[in-house]
């Protein structure tokens, strides 16, 4: 039995010595990490301070209290120590930096959804030769509607709800609308390209412009844009129609895209078409790999406008023989097309004219 | 046209075992195309939009038909069973019971037969849920006859009360303008005048035909004997009276895209039989039947080479041939050469060539075919647009910090701008005119987003629309854009910057204009040419505006660039106090133009009164003297002393 007297001192001594060799350690450390690591030694839970602590258990309570008073004393001074050594690092302290801290962002606008949907679908069409142009909103009757072989009555005309313009009408053109479609431009890019400078056809057009219809929902707005392909050539012929839209389909909504066309009617085209492409979310297959029903289409394919080989009476309307030359044309809406792509959740199409800047500063 | 198609009423008329679900893919892909297919108590009920020009498909008897040329391609057996009617009437041109005179030019087949002693009740179950899943309300059965015979064959039907035909006599003939009639919804309606009418014995008017029937001659719960009606009227007058008296019916909607004279046979057969069947009324032994014209088969002469060269793909004469027969047409033609008789249910859409392409192509399936981009020569791209610098001015103004947007071209008569156009038909008085300005319209949108916590720049680049005497209105695409609670010089920064960037050199002119603070708006000129203005609005928005045309008559497509000069420059700051109203944009403008000496000058800081300009002095071929730097600097200070009073405080 070693006297208990005796055993303090031993305890102190142990304790002192373990003090003298950490601030031995602290005065020689030379940068905070080292400091660090010391300080988990001497003071960490498994700390050599604190394995002490468990050797005091056998002890009578007061020399067990005066024991830890000397541990915490020991430990306030290394304590003590390690954080007046820290601060002679003050200069290394300072280069220490924090790559998580927020960022300032430089001020950027905003370009729009539409504007981008622009850019996006000229930039594939002019890809393969398609030259952009731009023709009126503000149109006579016979662009937008006769030369296109609807006559004045046609009950044709009643899909497109038209506004009218109240101003005389002209002695040869007619009425005042505002376009109802951007197919007013086949046939001022036929004329266009039938006369000086230009040298006939090849064509191969694309109109996008401001379109407006009498019609206010979720699905129309009433004024929207639409973008018109046209291309008249010798030897057009319907593969040419399926391959051009194709391959939109896979340059807009990527490789697995896939489009199809299926009868329709139209004036203008004969034959015409309905021009469906597959659903993004599900690839045409109405259903989601986990095996739930598709949400976003009805039955694998959204349906994006019309398209069709161009009537031989809308040709010779725009001053080409239909006998040499043949062609094919399609409109689609540009907000439409836009929407089907992923990351949108506008549900309300006449939200892309709001003027509200919590969403005009998303695009 | 959006109808409905009862699946049990379908099998009616098509004998296959393809399902609804195949029925509808299938037709989709080659024909009408199905919508959806409806759940009903009674079963399936497809929703097909058939198109403008195909009215004969406008019917129950009309898809099957379809049908039956579409599914065998999907190698699904499938047979269209014919109309039979038990009715056996002579049908004769002079009856007995109905006095009638008729222009063929307004109805080039009339047919009519009185059946007596009918019985008006509830029409059986299976006739009204086959109503109710068309989508139409059963009524009584003389009524439900005619509208179950419409959905059926597409053929529109009339029956009068017989006994109120006054002497038993018709005339249909043309309005005179201002005749009146009450329709059998009890509307009254004064006619423009060139509308077909049939008027009685008494000579009143008795029935508005293809629209609707006349108040005075419909049948009633009393009525005994029934006169049924079954024409074809000339599609453009129906059209233009319903058209004229906003009356669309759905017999109206038939009649005006052009019916096949060749259904008013099986039509007042099938109402016959239906009206004996339902009502016990006995038909009398002839069917009055006017149809002068009767339809001559038209022929269209095509040949296998166009047909494939319009096609892309070779399909083989045979080929052809057999899907024309399964759409009911009749062809003939030896080697390459192919006649094609249409049938009068097709007689209105099938008028040359290309239509042929259209049957044989939808036929043997565009799923078919393959794709192919265009070859052969491109087109002259050398047309100058002003796309690639709209795209620029639109990036430019992104980095700028612009946000773009779009508003509507259709504006109320406040934000119009004097002599805009106006829409006679439009949605509302809020969009009611073609704006001539987007200054109203950005306006408005500041003042829509006036919570928004920080200061804001909008943009919109569209046309405004000027009027122009029996000319459309010139279109002018303009950029205009609006600041919200920007500094001034942060706001007139971005327009100049903006410039810049497009490599147009202007200069600024003030002058007033209404709606801007007085002395607050300047015209932008470049090359002798007004391109813009920028100036603060009443409402102390900042507002520019520039037509693009103009931007890209004055910007340089190129920008200059100089070589690195040899020699230092010499830059030294400048401290002003000038008098009150001191016009700063002048005072740089003076000493810029000083001396060729002087590359460039910058408005460095402002502090309290103070104004200190940062110069410096280039020679492009030696390093200036500290005496001859002085020298230019005395020269400006003096010019500045002249014009403004001030000497620089060192």
């Amino acid at each position: 039995m070693v006297k208990l007297g005796g055993y303090i001192n031993y305890m102190r001594e142990e304790i002192n010595n373990i003090k003298n060799g950490a601030i031995a350690q602290i005065m020689s450390a030379k940068d905070v990490a080292e400091l660090d690591s010391i300080k988990t030694a001497y003071l960490g839970r498994k700390g050599k301070l604190n394995l002490i602590i468990k050797k005091l258990k056998d002890l009578p309570e007061d020399e067990k209290k005066q024991t830890g008073i000397l541990i915490n004393e020991a430990k306030d001074t290394l304590i003590e120590q390690i954080i007046n050594k820290k601060n002679t690092f003050r200069e290394s302290v300072r280069k220490w930096y924090d790559p998580t801290v927020p960022g300032i962002e430089p001020a950027l606008g905003n370009q729009h959804l539409i504007t981008q949907a622009i850019d996006e679908i000229s930039a594939i069409f002019t890809q393969i030769g398609f030259v952009r142009v731009r023709y009126p909103e503000a149109e006579w009757d016979w662009f937008a509607f006769e030369s296109l072989n609807m006559p004045p009555d046609h009950p044709a005309r009643d899909e497109w709800e038209t506004f009218f313009i109240e101003t005389p009408s002209h002695p040869k053109y007619g009425k005042m609308v505002l376009t109802p479609h951007t197919s007013n431009g086949q046939i001022r890019e036929m004329q266009r390209v039938g006369n000086p400078p230009a040298g006939g056809p090849p064509i191969r057009m694309i109109n996008i412009a401001k379109c407006y219809r009498r019609q206010s929902d979720l699905t129309h707005s009433q004024m929207f844009h639409q973008f018109e392909g046209l291309v008249v050539d010798k030897d057009i012929n319907i593969t040419h129609l399926k391959g051009t839209i194709d391959y939109f389909a896979k340059k807009y909504y990527g490789e697995k895209a896939v489009s199809r066309i299926r009868p329709f009617h139209f004036q203008f085209t004969e034959p015409s078409f309905e021009v469906d492409f597959s659903c993004i979310h599900c690839h045409g297959r109405a259903r989601l790999s986990n095996g739930q029903r598709c949400k976003f289409c009805k039955s694998g394919w959204h349906e994006v406008g019309g398209a069709g080989m161009v009537h031989p009476n809308v040709l010779r309307a725009g001053g080409i023989n239909p006998n040499k030359y043949t062609g094919f044309a399609f409109g689609w809406g540009v907000e439409r097309v836009r929407l089907l792509k992923s990351g949108t959740t506008i549900n309300d199409v006449r939200n892309l004219y709001s003027s509200d800047l919590r969403l005009l500063t998303q695009y | 046209m959006d109808i409905l198609i009862p699946d049990n009423w379908l099998k009616d008329f098509l004998k296959t075992k393809a399902s609804p679900k195949e029925i509808g893919k299938y037709l989709s892909l080659c024909g009408p195309s199905v919508e959806r297919i409806i759940k009903s108590e009674n079963g399936p009920v497809y929703s097909i939009e058939v198109t403008t020009n195909r009215v004969d498909s406008v019917g129950v008897y009309g898809i099957a038909r379809e049908a039956s040329a579409i599914l065998p391609k999907f190698n699904i057996p499938a047979k269209l069973i014919p109309v039979i009617a038990k009715s056996k009437q002579k049908m004769t041109a002079k009856v007995s019971y109905l006095d009638v005179r008729v222009d063929s030019v307004l109805c080039p087949r009339f047919s009519a037969i009185l059946i007596k002693n009918t019985k008006i009740g509830p029409s059986p179950l299976k006739i009204q849920q086959r109503l109710l899943d068309a989508g139409v309300r059963p009524i009584n059965n003389i009524v439900d006859v005619s509208n179950y015979i419409m959905h059926e064959l597409g053929q529109p039907m009339h029956t009068f009360d017989y006994d109120k035909i006054k002497n038993a006599k018709m005339i249909l003939r043309l309005s005179k303008k201002g005749e009146m009639i009450t329709t059998l919804d009890g509307a009254s309606y004064k006619l423009p005048g060139g509308d077909i009418v049939i008027e009685d014995g008494s000579g009143e008017l008795i029935d508005l035909p293809g629209i609707m029937g006349g108040l005075n001659s419909m049948v009633d719960k009393n009525t005994k004997n029934v006169l049924l009606f079954v024409q074809t009227y000339n599609p453009a007058l129906i059209r233009r009276t319903s058209m004229k008296l906003a009356k669309r019916s759905e017999a109206s909607s038939l009649f005006e895209k052009g019916l096949d004279p060749e259904l008013v046979e099986p039509g007042i057969r099938r109402g016959i039989d239906l009206l004996v069947e339902l009502t016990g009324g006995k038909p009398e032994n002839q069917i009055l039947d006017l149809y002068p014209h009767p339809y001559k088969t038209k022929i269209i002469k095509t040949a296998g080479s166009f047909l494939n060269h319009r096609l892309g793909i070779d399909i083989k004469t045979k080929k052809i041939k057999e899907i024309l027969l399964s759409l009911g047409f009749k062809v003939s033609g030896k080697n390459d050469n192919i006649s094609v008789a249409v049938p009068s249910f097709r007689s209105r859409d099938i008028d040359i060539g290309e239509d042929i392409v259209e049957e044989v192509a939808r036929i043997y399936g565009y799923f078919n075919f393959p794709g192919q981009l265009m070859k052969g020569e491109l087109p002259n791209t050398y047309l100058s647009t002003p796309f690639a610098f709209e795209r620029k001015i639109k990036d430019t103004l992104k980095a700028l910090g612009g946000v773009e947007i779009y508003t509507f071209s259709l504006v109320p008569q406040k934000d119009a701008g004097p002599g805009a156009l106006k829409l006679k038909n439009p949605l509302g008085t809020e969009t009611q005119y073609l704006r001539t300005s987007l200054l109203p319209s950005l306006v408005n949108a500041v003042e829509y987003n006036s919570g928004y916590k920080q200061p804001f720049h909008l943009y919109e680049i569209a046309n405004v629309y000027l009027p122009r005497k029996a000319e459309l209105p010139e279109e002018k695409m303009t950029l205009g854009g609006i600041f919200f609670e920007y500094e001034y010089r942060k706001a007139k920064g971005v327009v100049e910057k903006l410039l810049t960037e497009l490599n147009i050199d202007f200069t600024l002119q003030i002058e007033d204009k209404s709606g801007f603070l007085p002395n607050g708006r300047v015209n932008i000129r470049s090359n002798n040419l007004q391109i813009g203005e920028l100036g603060v609005l009443d409402n102390g928005f900042i507002y520019y505006e520039f037509l693009i045309s103009n931007f890209i008559k004055v910007a340089s497509p190129d920008r200059k660039i100089k070589s690195i000069p040899g020699y230092p420059a010499q830059i030294e700051d400048l401290t002003f106090t000038f008098p009150q109203k001191t016009r700063i944009g002048e005072v740089s403008k003076l000493i810029t133009n000083n001396s060729k000496l002087i590359a460039k000058v910058e408005l460095k800081d402002i502090y309290k009164d103070s104004y200190t300009f940062r110069v410096w002095y280039q020679h492009p071929s030696k390093t200036l003297t500290n005496s001859e730097v002085e020298k230019i600097r005395e020269d400006f200070l003096l010019e500045i002393k002249n014009r403004f009073g001030v000497r620089p405080k060192v």
